[in-house]
């Protein structure tokens, strides 16, 4: 039997994390993988990413997936594809099958980052073709080039849903409604005004009563739900779709710690079935680590810093290092996951209900139920004021932990503080010089500029545009509010794309005056 | 004794729903009101129903289903799906031919 | 080909193998070479790729990462190949797959 220091089961982001810090310590790893490319989840993952600048954040899922693999390779790293885990024993063997055999492989040390399943909901017609899950959709636009399909209602208004329905946008696809059982969105805020202020409807406490076609999907109707989720009779509402995206929340991959024997518990918090284990991954059977989704359900950015917690603990496990230069090595990281563990959508906070921002300022009701800010709402968050000649216009109004607005002022204009999960706010003195690095930088896309007195009567207002075609300098179209309705005229005055921007461009567009603070997108007449 | 496996525990008579013929595994092809109506016939663990019924016996594995097989027998025995022990976890974790399986690899690949 | 992305605004121009035709039935169909089959037939607006055993119901792509196995279809005559994770080569005779089988139930 071939023996390795240690053997990694995923390279997903925390597989090829924890592959990175255990190689570099001298470690013989392996890393198994069944699919035919590595990189797991991350090569789907078209949006920038939230955090902090050690969280890599603005920084795109699939670039993310790129630095990774590069480092893993330089790490040296052995990582097998089209090699599928099918057993794990509590000695540590691991079975794999590759080509057309099985073969057994000794560990010292497992670690097992397998990731997670999608959860599924029924309804009358879910075996239907054109019934897909939100992780096929991402598959089929951001990895094969192919549309998932025409006119498509998401359910699920969770980060993946939300996330999901922007990128079926991108890719031309027409998403005809968001639909979600809850009462609230699930998902952050931003993601959903992004989609919102497209024009995509929300209805919250809303689930599908069926999917209709013989051989495939034609159309669905949903309806609303009482607070016991039953169909409340004649608030049904029919759509012509082509497909139905599910993304209704995510359950860990805990099959083989099941078989190998770790004590497992079923916990709701943490996504469903999980090994019991410490802060840094190790179970209860020695030398058996988890990392990333497995052991609960959390984001990619976080994946990346449990993998390298236990590739680090493994290495000590194994006598690569002593347990103080662990603790050294741990400390930086622990850091690092607890700055992303903060504000309202923490993992501690899950089902509680947040009536305040941390700075004591009423959440928008409007958001949580219909997907936007409303007007009458913006003008209570930080940063969200009014000042002579060009300035910001940041629409972030959740405690989430991201900063990288911060940092691309070169101007200095936005303050958020230590505390990333702090609202931004505009730093009183600053002069806005107009260069857009923050609406680029915005991994949420709710950075506008705004000039509100840019010419007699008019005023212009600079949005982020990640879509094709790009309007041209000239045209003339619809100004779109955060409700996604038309509001007014709109003519494009600037189209702005640098490298910078990293494929975030910028629209400006003039609207009259009145309009300053509504006019959030632009629709071509 | 498990409180859950205690057979003599009166959980009412199987009531039919509007939804019995729901498609619930996918690859079997068993609705959720034969689910139910297992629960009734005395198969109180997800072992035993997946030995009744094959739930999460074909091609997938239980992939899709395992979850939603679990939320149902739970309400049918009236206690939450964290309470119901999984059924056993065992090799092969992913459908595999017989002729590979039974196709030991090479010491040296 | 309707439903390929011809340029994405983020990912750009989709890179893809050299373009190949298969069979789909009885049918000729062009897909590029190594991505998976179901995007092929996705992309040409093909929806099912068998019907059930038991109730002879239609089923096409729904996990899309190999997992859930509804994609299934006799690909060069042997059944159950996902083929969502079954890369595209010239030539693949690719079968609508009736229970385990390449024949319609009525002639099984």
């Amino acid at each position: 039997m071939k023996r390795y220091d240690l053997i990694i089961v995923g390279a997903g982001p925390s597989g090829l994390s924890a592959a990175v810090e255990a190689a570099k310590r001298g470690l013989k790893t392996v890393v198994f993988d069944e699919n035919e490319k590595p990189g797991g989840q991350l090569f789907k993952q078209i949006h920038k990413f939230f955090g902090s600048k050690e969280h890599k954040a603005k920084i795109r899922g699939f670039v993310i997936g790129e630095q990774l693999l590069k480092e893993a390779d330089e790490a040296g790293v052995e990582v097998v594809l089209n090699a599928t885990v099918i057993g794990l024993y509590q000695d540590k063997e691991v079975v794999v099958r590759i080509g057309e055999a099985v073969h057994h492989y000794k560990g010292d040390a497992v670690i097992i980052a397998t990731g997670a399943s999608e959860n599924m909901v029924t309804f009358e017609g879910w075996t239907l073709p054109g019934v897909i899950g939100a992780g096929a959709a991402q598959t089929m636009m951001n990895l094969h080039g192919v549309k998932p399909g025409n006119k498509v209602l998401m359910l699920g208004s969770g980060n993946v849903g939300l996330v999901v329905s922007f990128q079926l946008l991108q890719c031309g696809c027409e998403v005809v409604a968001l639909v979600d059982a809850a009462p609230k969105v699930g998902g952050y805020g931003v993601h959903a005004a992004k989609v919102a202020r497209t024009g995509v409807p929300f209805y919250l406490s809303h689930t599908i009563v069926k999917a209709e076609g013989e051989e495939c999907v034609t159309g669905v109707t949903i309806a609303e739900v009482d607070s016991h989720f039953r169909f409340i009779p004649g608030t049904e509402k029919h759509f012509d779709v082509d497909t139905i995206c599910l993304a209704v929340g995510l359950s860990p991959m805990s099959q083989l710690l099941k078989m190998a024997g770790c004590e497992m518990e079923d916990n709701p918090k943490r996504g469903g079935q999980v090994p019991v284990c410490d802060e840094y991954g190790r179970t209860s059977l020695a030398g058996v680590f988890v990392a990333g989704d497995v052991s609960g359900i959390e984001e990619a950015s976080s994946a990346m810093i449990e993998g390298r917690m236990a590739g680090i603990a493994a290495a000590e496990y194994l006598g690569y290092m002593d347990k103080e230069e662990m603790d050294r090595n741990l400390a930086d990281l622990d850091q690092a996951l607890d700055g992303l563990r903060q504000g309202m959508f923490a993992p501690k906070n899950r089902g509680k209900d947040i009536e305040t921002t941390d700075e004591g300022i009423p959440v928008s009701k409007n958001l949580l139920k219909h997907g936007f800010v409303a007007d009458e709402e913006i003008e209570r968050f930080p940063g969200v004021t009014h000042a002579k000649g060009i300035h910001p216009v940041m629409e972030c109004t959740q405690n989430i932990p991201c900063n990288p607005c911060q940092d691309a002022c070169p101007k200095h204009c936005i303050r958020i503080g230590s505390n990333i999960t702090a609202l931004p706010a505009v730093e009183e003195g600053s002069e806005c010089v107009g260069c857009g690095m923050c609406v680029a930088s915005c991994s949420g896309q709710a950075i506008f500029l705004v000039d509100e007195t840019y010419e007699e009567g008019y005023a212009s207002i600079t949005i982020p545009y990640e879509f094709l075609p790009l309007p041209v300098v000239g045209e003339k179209g619809d100004a779109l509010g955060r409700d996604g309705s038309r509001v007014c005229e709109a003519q494009i005055i600037g189209v702005k794309s640098i490298p910078a921007f990293d494929k975030t461009n910028l629209l400006t567009m003039k609207v009259p005056a009145e309009y300053a603070m509504r006019a959030r997108f632009y629709k071509k007449g | 004794m498990n409180q859950i496996n205690d057979r003599s525990r009166d959980i009412g008579a199987f009531v039919p729903a509007p939804d019995d013929d729901m498609i619930i595994c996918r690859c079997e092809e068993i609705t959720k009101g034969e689910i139910r109506k297992a629960v009734h016939d005395g198969m109180f663990t997800l072992t035993e129903i997946r030995r009744y019924l094959r739930t999460g016996m074909g091609l997938c594995q239980g992939q899709t289903c395992a979850k939603l097989v679990k939320g149902i027998v739970a309400r049918e025995l009236n206690i939450s799906p964290a309470q119901l022990e999984p059924a056993t976890s065992r090799v092969p974790m992913r459908p595999i031919e017989m002729h590979v399986l039974a196709n030991e690899g090479k010491e040296d690949e | 080909m309707e439903n390929r992305i011809a340029e994405h605004p983020i990912l750009g121009v989709p890179e893809k193998g050299r373009k190949v035709t298969f069979t789909y039935n009885d049918r000729q169909v062009e897909g590029y070479e190594g991505e998976p089959i179901a995007a092929a037939l996705k992309a040409a607006g093909l929806m099912v790729h068998r019907y059930t055993k038991k109730e002879h119901k239609p089923r096409g792509i729904f996990c899309a990462i190999g997992r859930c196995t509804d994609c299934v279809m006799v690909v060069d005559g042997k059944p159950n190949i996902r083929t969502c994770v079954t890369p595209l080569k010239e030539g693949m005779k690719v079968q609508t797959q009736y229970g385990v089988s390449g024949k319609p139930f009525e002639e099984q």
